[in-house]
């Protein structure tokens, strides 16, 4: 059953999969999502940032501060056991959905 | 170099979290652009478009202070909804009730509209400051991350409370005097509600809603010029 919250699914799932490639701080994050869907989803502060305190709030990400080569500190976001674990339900929803797409597609062309 | 920290929390003024969190958001933020502008840079660009575009990439700041308010405070809709509604609202409440004493402390006589049976008494000088108590309250709930519906709701709480005291306690006195077996004319109760709700709720309701929206619409339109400015 595909749940409610499909809309807001889509970020949580882009944002959760590159994270699990490992710790990105926000710029990085949204930097490889973009590259990674070749422009078709991209963050804006006010979409990426409200999440990823959601995300965190809820335990599935955890966030902290790193000082990088360049002596920048950065707030990098890693995914937490229990993210890793909401990640795979989230992907069958999605899966669900493309297949439930395929059909209804199918069905109007024929 | 520009200070992108500086930048943010002036468009992040009404972030209104614990100082070290919202710090933490504020340098967070902050990063982000810096990063984005960086890049502009290394695109060609001058360091002015660089700045403006990177700026723009929040999008309406007010509705990111809003989502990340929200984001943060997840957990205590309650504390929420005290400092954009109650708190602004009651200061409302207060400050306009307590200015409506000090002008009949000092004399003030209400203005009579229309005489005989359908006098209604309107405090011409105190409906003249409601606008400005309407936009107190709007200030004050805008400033704490109150959307568009709270900060109305705000800044019209006075005239909403005096309408919950009219509702309950119109069918209250009547009870106690059907109780008391006195008898009751239900016409005249009907006329003195309209009267009464014109002069203390219609009225007043209309010129705190005026302030209240007009602060509203001044607000929205600064952050929104604020979005593009490059300071």
């Amino acid at each position: 059953m595909i749940g409610p919250g499909i809309k807001r699914g889509t970020a949580e799932l882009a944002v959760l999969s590159v994270l699990e490639d490992g710790p990105l701080h926000g710029y990085e994050m949204a930097r490889s999502i973009e590259r990674q869907t070749q422009g078709s989803l991209r963050f804006t502060l006010a979409s990426l940032y409200p999440l990823l305190y959601r995300l965190e709030k809820r335990g599935w990400v955890r966030g902290a501060w790193e000082t990088s080569r360049t002596g920048r500190r950065r707030r990098c976001y890693r995914l937490t056991s229990e993210g890793k674990k909401r990640l795979s339900p989230i992907r069958k929803e999605w899966a669900e959905l493309f297949r439930a797409l395929k059909r209804l597609t199918k069905v109007s062309h024929a | 170099m520009r200070d992108w920290g500086a930048l943010v929390e002036q468009r992040l003024a009404g972030l209104v979290l614990e100082p070290e969190e919202r710090a933490e958001v504020i340098a967070e933020v902050s990063a982000h652009l810096e990063d984005i502008c960086e890049e502009m840079l290394r695109q060609g660009m001058t360091e002015e478009e660089a700045v403006r575009r990177a700026l723009s990439q929040a999008g309406d700041w007010k509705d990111l202070q809003r989502k990340i308010l929200a984001a943060k405070r997840r957990e205590q809709p309650m504390k929420k909804r005290v400092w954009q509604l109650w708190i602004p609202g009651f200061l409302t409440l207060i400050l306009s009730t307590f200015f409506l004493m000090t002008l009949q402390q000092y004399g003030l006589q209400p203005r009579i509209v229309r005489s005989g049976s359908n006098t209604v008494l309107l405090y011409l000088p105190w409906l003249l400051s409601l606008p400005l108590f309407g936009a107190l309250g709007a200030y004050v709930s805008s400033r704490a991350g109150g959307s568009r519906g709270i900060v109305i709701l705000a800044s019209a709480f006075p005239a909403l409370a005096l309408t919950g005291a009219f509702l309950f306690m119109s069918p209250f006195g009547l009870t106690i005097q059907l109780i008391m077996g006195r008898p009751v004319d239900f016409s005249r109760v009907a006329t003195v509600l309209l009267k009464d709700g014109i002069s203390w709720i219609l009225v007043p309701g209309a010129a705190l809603l005026a302030g209240g929206l007009l602060a509203h619409l001044l607000l929205s339109t600064r952050s929104s010029s604020r979005d593009t400015a490059i300071n």
